[in-house]
């Protein structure tokens, strides 16, 4: 299985340790990630609430490279699978549309024909890898930890975009379960983190993220579960924000997926990594069954 | 309305019966009395035009999608914020985390770039460099869209 790899923004730039997590995961479930060189930002939010054609070219320019290699595209990161399954659907339905991103595109030597599929890892791991070979690889699960899923709103919404129903259905569950922890029901677990709106509007954006911190914590889990980089931050470092502004401690360590997985699969997280956690996430590491 | 409803993710206000539902299902909502994404919905359909365009409203919304999914008209109301947030920003109206992270595309070609520690760590722990951006294929494509131009209008 391989797959143009498209690191996006964020990651690479911010969370350097989920990317190093997802690398040394995926040959061990036989995916080939390839570097997408010369590709550009994904146009998320921001960029798209500026201009609608600056949007789609930018997006379009980076399927167009994914098919000039010939690959399918996987991403790490919610917003850009959001900006690059929108635009990739947009282009292919919509000929005029597409006729004039080509036109833009031409000046940069490529063409959008419409011969990739856009997925985010965690379609790659239920649907390319299946769930029975993710389960398979796991060597030291985790002892029934709950967690709380934060499956990130792009994900799945707006639904009609998706194959796989991650909100609403089970799938997400199923893949963080097949680590051995508990995913518990929580209220508002559908909802925003907040994260969109940081550098917009961060009151509001820390408001939302408490409302979210404050059901997680009703819920009595051990940590939270993420597959979103935003998610992520806003979710981490929202916690010593609030405790900071509002003297709340919530302590909720937030790990992504696939450091879970990495760590069910009997690779431990180097010290760089586990630092990397505003939230300290020691007593989860503890949590895995001797091998 | 047909301002915003000639634009193509802006289609949905013509099919906006002012149920509320968007209202009901949105998370800013519940923390920001001002932000009623029903009401800007009625705004719009009114044509008042200097109110939607100059104040925060469409910058209140997370572009969370759920009223999209949730609107009974199929009236993609969170696709409608990006088409006023783009007549918006024709105004200068450009929160200044939106146009730093323009300034930074525009130049290099990423919203976010790495510092020097976060590089330093990507090196050694084999990572490698962030990957490489054309940024002048990037700077091509924004100023044949005038992105360029746009963003010079920002504070």
């Amino acid at each position: 299985m391989k797959y143009a790899f498209f690191a996006g923004c964020l990651i690479p730039a911010r969370e350097p340790h989920y990317e190093n997590s997802v690398q040394k995961i995926a040959p061990e479930l036989g995916i080939e990630l390839v570097r997408m060189e010369g590709a550009n930002c994904c146009a998320p939010f921001s960029i798209q609430s500026l201009d609608y054609t600056s949007w789609l070219a930018l997006a379009a320019r980076n399927l167009s490279i994914a098919e000039e290699m010939g690959l399918n595209i996987v991403t790490l990161c919610n917003d850009c699978y959001e900006s690059l399954l929108m635009t990739n659907t947009v282009l292919k339905e919509d000929k005029k549309t597409r006729d004039k991103v080509n036109k833009i595109l031409a000046d940069v030597g490529l063409e959008f024909k419409g011969k990739t599929d856009v997925k985010i890892f965690s379609d790659v791991l239920y649907e390319d890898v299946g769930l029975e070979k993710v389960k398979n690889a796991v060597k030291r699960p985790f002892n029934g930890l709950r967690v709380a899923v934060q499956p990130g709103c792009h994900l799945s919404k707006p639904k009609r975009l998706h194959s796989i129903q991650w909100m609403g259905g089970t799938a997400l569950d199923e893949l963080v379960e097949a680590t051995g922890v508990k995913s518990i029901p929580y209220e508002r677990k559908e909802a925003c983190c907040g994260g969109p709106l940081r550098g917009v509007n961060d009151e509001v954006a820390l408001h939302v993220a408490k409302q979210k911190l404050d059901s997680i914590k009703s819920a009595d889990v051990g940590c939270i579960v993420t597959v979103c980089p935003f998610c992520y931050l806003e979710l981490d470092m929202g916690q010593i924000e609030l405790k900071r502004r509002t003297k709340e401690e919530y302590n909720l360590p937030v790990l992504n997926f696939a450091e879970l997985l990495r760590l069910a699969m009997g690779m431990d997280l180097e010290d760089w990594e586990v630092r990397a956690h505003r939230i300290p996430i020691t007593k989860i590491l503890g949590m895995v069954e001797a091998k | 309305m047909h301002e915003v409803a000639n634009t193509p993710r802006g289609r949905g206000v013509l099919a906006c019966i002012q149920c509320g539902r968007c209202t009901s299902s949105c998370p800013v909502a519940r923390v920001v009395e001002e932000h009623n994404p029903r009401k800007l919905m009625e705004m719009i359909i009114l044509g008042l035009r200097s109110d939607v365009l100059s104040g925060r409203l469409p910058w209140y919304c997370l572009s969370c999608f759920t009223c999209l999914d949730r609107c009974p008209q199929g009236g993609d109301v969170g696709e409608a914020m990006f088409a006023i947030r783009n007549l918006t920003v024709r105004e200068g109206n450009i929160p200044d985390g939106i146009l730093a992270q323009a300034k930074s595309l525009f130049e290099n070609g990423r919203v976010v770039t790495a510092g020097r520690m976060a590089l330093a760590q990507r090196v050694k722990h084999g990572l490698g460099n962030e990957p490489t951006v054309d940024v002048e294929a990037v700077q091509k494509i924004l100023k044949r869209t005038h992105f360029d131009k746009l963003i010079s209008k920002g504070k």
